[in-house]
């Protein structure tokens, strides 16, 4: 009984959003009254498909630059956190409280500065340029989550690595980046999903039309006019949205939730 | 320290991307905190001393956001908690299908911010949304969800709290699966029943993974912005306006890049304060133990 | 000066001494056990000489050659850890021979090498099995086999029969001992159980605290210890310490208390363990707590009267703990007396 009701909870705004999809434009906002009546359609997804920016378009966008988020942000976090494992003076535990506090920090502040510095470096409006600030923000998170990782392998594996003479690039390619596999998977998946959902530096970053990224082409839905917001393309392009992530969570929960445990306890 | 050369070497690339992300708007903010540099001075960037500060100081809006992100903060983190803390003892009884569960639960927490926010606008329109479609069915007329301050912000509120509460949940599971099966059955065996399980064992040692929790939740939820700026839009009337849409107003659409960047700094500060005294209490809660 | 040699090596950390001025000469073919309790600097000494952590001072000769400042992958050592430290992604085969990758053996030569280790240790069957899809014993051999393959100048052992078995450990060490004693170079071998340290080794090293207590074959250590702790150390049941009197301690072995009728000093029975073969009491006497050995039948009295050669009496100093040689004999009647009053 609890568990159905968390169920309707978690779910039932999604799947009245699913609902909406389906209805025509009038049936939705016309007259409220009327929508038990009202027939079912495919409509919305053709014009969100077919619209401007294509929801395709804006897909494949968020895609890409959510892979090249994943893959930037962990070429840089896995030797970091190796780097930071290593460390022997004081400075390893001021550096991990450093990216702690970091890591919780309410990134939307730092809009205007990084605004600031894709004018100067000519960043602005390049899709991929986004992944710089993305995986810088990501970073302290996904360095810390390592580090644990790292930490968790037992230490002979290195010091047996060293007698058969791996140098510490050897050692990182060999020994501790295969072993890091499912860390690296929990972790690459949450920089993904917030790769995926950043909204205000995508907002600010990206005017052209064919280069947004979903949440920046949802901003652009809301901000037309409060009373002619288009719900039932809307609606479309959420289901249409989410499935990806649907099936990111249904498939990978796992990791997921092993991602943000680590985090926790060893936080 | 020689030793820790070649590790800092390892690490120096991500340090300096690190440097640039959240170091460098540090420095740039409180530079431009000290500026003019608005659409009156033509977008050029002129010192003017203090001004940003003491209009700060003088400026209503700005106190009000605070207080309203603060009250926001500290309400939708409070029932997250809670309700997260249900979920955690739901999800952490074995039962079939537990994976599954955990699964459908985490969806709202994965979906980007943006998407649900304008899902709930359509769910709550007044008159049009599908609550008040049911409503009125039932012969009431419709209810004014996002068009009167109190109920607005009441609903704001129970949007941040659905689309959170899971990973507060999240992290309270991973604590109370850490508590070893023997100490509840011992306590078991002594009589004990779910409550005193919770109260006497969970409970206290739940403390590091609410502590943690809370103060990742009270960080974001100071810096909400997607939910505040698709839902309501700051309104009605400014009643559900945070210190970061204040910020982000005053930069993109007045284009007062001096005030917004004096605003975000009294943010950072602000949060920072509150950090700092949260961690400093936590070890003096820490330490009477 | 072939083998290895430990000259005055010295380990600080954190500010803490590990390993204080230790000197030992480890000569070709064989094999010395660092034996000691837990903490003593056993496995920090293998890690140094592996170079694995740093040496503060001294110096580590191989073969004439200093090896103090190489690379561990440099020394030509091999070493068997305590946890194995397979690597668990890594199939057997592949275990064995990452070194010889790295080091750019050619792949023919790397496969003759292989095949000959393999077959030594009669793991042909599990070469393409993972770490975790074999026994505590077929580890041990990977783990062994990976140290051979090296072509070592110098074999470094960490407890390698800790993580098996009581009865596989008992038949593992002739094997081990054999494999061992054939490679021709020095072994440093380290255990916290007397048993192995005998039955492997041909001398036993002590270390207690960072130093080294006594080094010597089995017999001279527990015949003539140089001093309390290597005394108490070895031996078991331990030996019995009387309270310190004048400044100076007694001790004497389980096994050299007798029962006598006469003369003697009293004690009360306490328990009587029996193992099989004997059994050992556990006495209350003036001196406190004692030990002694008895046969495994007929039962034992319930009070008796005890009595020791003064020759077989240990004394040593109270408070340095080292042997006082000189006297022994005297002080054992003085103490013997003084405990029938």
């Amino acid at each position: 009984m609890m568990r159905l009701l968390l169920l309707a909870w978690s779910l039932l705004p999604l799947l009245w959003q699913l609902r909406a999809s389906f209805l025509v434009g009038d049936a939705l906002v016309g007259q409220g009254a009327a929508i038990h009546g009202s027939p079912w359609t495919l409509q919305n997804y053709r014009l969100v498909v077919g619209g401007d920016p294509s929801l395709a378009q804006v897909l494949f966008n968020s895609a890409l630059l959510g892979l090249v988020t994943t893959g930037l942000t962990l070429v840089l976090a896995v030797p970091c956190a190796y780097g930071l494992r290593h460390l022997k003076s004081r400075l390893q535990p001021a550096v991990s409280a450093a990216l702690l506090g970091a890591a919780l920090f309410p990134t939307v502040l730092f809009f205007l500065s990084l605004l600031q510095l894709a004018r100067w470096l000519g960043l602005a409006n390049q899709l991929l340029a986004l992944s710089l600030p993305y995986a810088g923000l990501s970073l302290p998170l996904a360095i810390l989550l390592l580090r644990a990782a790292i930490a968790d392998l037992p230490p002979e594996l290195e010091d047996a690595a060293r007698l058969d003479g791996l140098n510490s690039w050897q050692r990182l390619r060999w020994i501790v980046v295969p072993l890091l596999a499912p860390s690296l998977a929990s972790t690459g998946l949450l920089v993904f999903l917030s790769s995926w959902n950043e909204y205000p530096i995508a907002l600010t970053w990206l005017s052209r039309s064919e280069l947004l990224t979903l949440p920046a082409a949802m901003g652009r839905i809301a901000s037309s006019s409060v009373y002619t917001i288009p719900y039932g393309p809307y609606a479309a392009a959420t289901v249409l949205g989410s499935l990806p992530l649907l099936l990111l969570v249904l498939v990978f929960q796992r990791w997921i939730v092993s991602g943000l445990t680590q985090g926790a306890v060893k936080g | 320290m020689s030793a820790d050369l070649l590790p800092l070497l390892w690490m120096a690339p991500a340090l300096l991307l690190l440097g640039l992300v959240f170091l460098w708007p540090w420095v740039h903010y409180c530079w431009l905190s000290f500026h003019a540099s608005s659409l009156l001075t033509g977008l050029a960037t002129l010192p003017n001393g203090g001004a940003n500060w003491q209009r700060l100081l003088q400026d209503g809006r700005f106190w009000q956001d605070a207080l309203q992100t603060v009250r926001f903060a500290g309400v939708s983190v409070g029932l997250e908690l809670g309700l997260g803390l249900l979920i955690a003892l739901l999800l952490h009884r074995p039962s079939r299908g537990r994976g599954l569960l955990r699964a459908l639960v985490l969806i709202p927490w994965a979906l980007p911010g943006t998407v649900m926010a304008l899902g709930w606008r359509w769910i709550l329109n007044d008159p049009h949304g599908p609550l008040n479609a049911l409503i009125q069915s039932l012969g009431r007329s419709p209810f004014p969800f996002l068009t009167s301050p109190s109920t607005t912000w009441a609903f704001t509120v129970l949007a941040d709290v659905w689309k959170t509460t899971p990973f507060v949940a999240i992290i309270l599971l991973a604590g109370l699966q850490s508590i070893p099966r023997d100490l509840e059955e011992a306590l078991r065996l002594e009589g004990a029943g779910h409550w005193t399980v919770l109260r006497r064992l969970q409970w206290p040692l739940l403390t590091p993974y609410v502590s943690l929790a809370l103060l990742f939740r009270l960080a974001q939820a100071f810096g909400v912005f997607d939910l505040i700026q698709l839902l309501t839009g700051g309104g009605p009337a400014g009643s559900t306006e945070s210190l970061a849409s204040y910020a982000y107003l005053q930069a993109m659409r007045f284009l007062d890049f001096g005030y917004s960047a004096t605003l975000m700094l009294a943010t950072f500060l602000m949060v920072l304060v509150l950090s700092l005294l949260w961690l400093g209490g936590m070890r003096l809660v820490g330490a009477r133990r | 000066m072939t083998g290895l040699l430990l000259d005055h090596v010295t380990r600080k950390a954190e500010g803490r001494t590990l390993l204080d001025q230790l000197d030992l000469h480890v000569a070709e073919g064989e094999c010395v056990a660092l034996l000691g309790p837990s903490g003593c600097g056993k496995t920090t000494t293998l890690r140094v000489v592996a170079g694995l952590d740093a040496l503060s001072e001294g110096r580590i000769v191989l073969d004439g050659h200093d090896i103090s400042q190489m690379d561990p992958g440099q020394r030509r050592v091999g070493m068997v850890f305590q946890s194995y430290a397979l690597y668990p992604h890594l199939t057997v085969a592949e275990n064995l021979t990452l070194g010889l990758r790295i080091r750019g053996v050619p792949s023919t030569d790397r496969e003759e090498r292989l095949a000959r280790i393999l077959a030594l240790l009669q793991l042909e069957d599990l070469r393409l099995r993972r770490p975790s899809q074999i026994s505590g014993g077929q580890r041990q051999r990977v783990a062994l086999g990976r140290a051979l393959l090296r072509q070592p100048h110098l074999m470094l052992l960490d407890e390698p029969m800790s993580n098996l078995d009581a009865q596989l450990r008992e038949e593992l060490r002739p094997e081990l001992r054999r494999l061992l004693s054939s490679g021709g170079y020095p072994v440093l071998y380290v255990t916290h159980d007397q048993q192995e340290a005998v039955g492997l080794a041909d001398r036993i090293a002590v270390l207690d605290q960072g130093r080294l207590q006594q080094v010597g074959d089995p017999r001279e250590l527990y015949g003539n210890p140089a001093n309390r702790f290597v005394a108490s150390f070895i031996g078991r049941p331990a030996i019995n310490l009387f309270p310190p009197q004048g400044g100076r301690q007694l001790a004497v072995r389980p096994e050299h208390l007798h029962s006598v009728e006469t003369d003697g000093f009293p004690a009360q029975l306490l328990r009587a363990e029996w193992s099989g073969s004997q059994q050992v009491l556990w006495l209350e006497s003036a001196a406190g707590l004692l030990r002694m050995l008895w046969p495994a039948a007929p039962g034992p009295p319930s009070s008796l009267r005890l009595q020791w050669h003064p020759n077989d009496a240990l004394a040593f100093d109270e408070r340095t703990g080292e042997r006082l040689l000189q006297s022994e004999q005297a002080w054992s009647r003085d103490l013997i007396r003084s405990l029938q009053q």
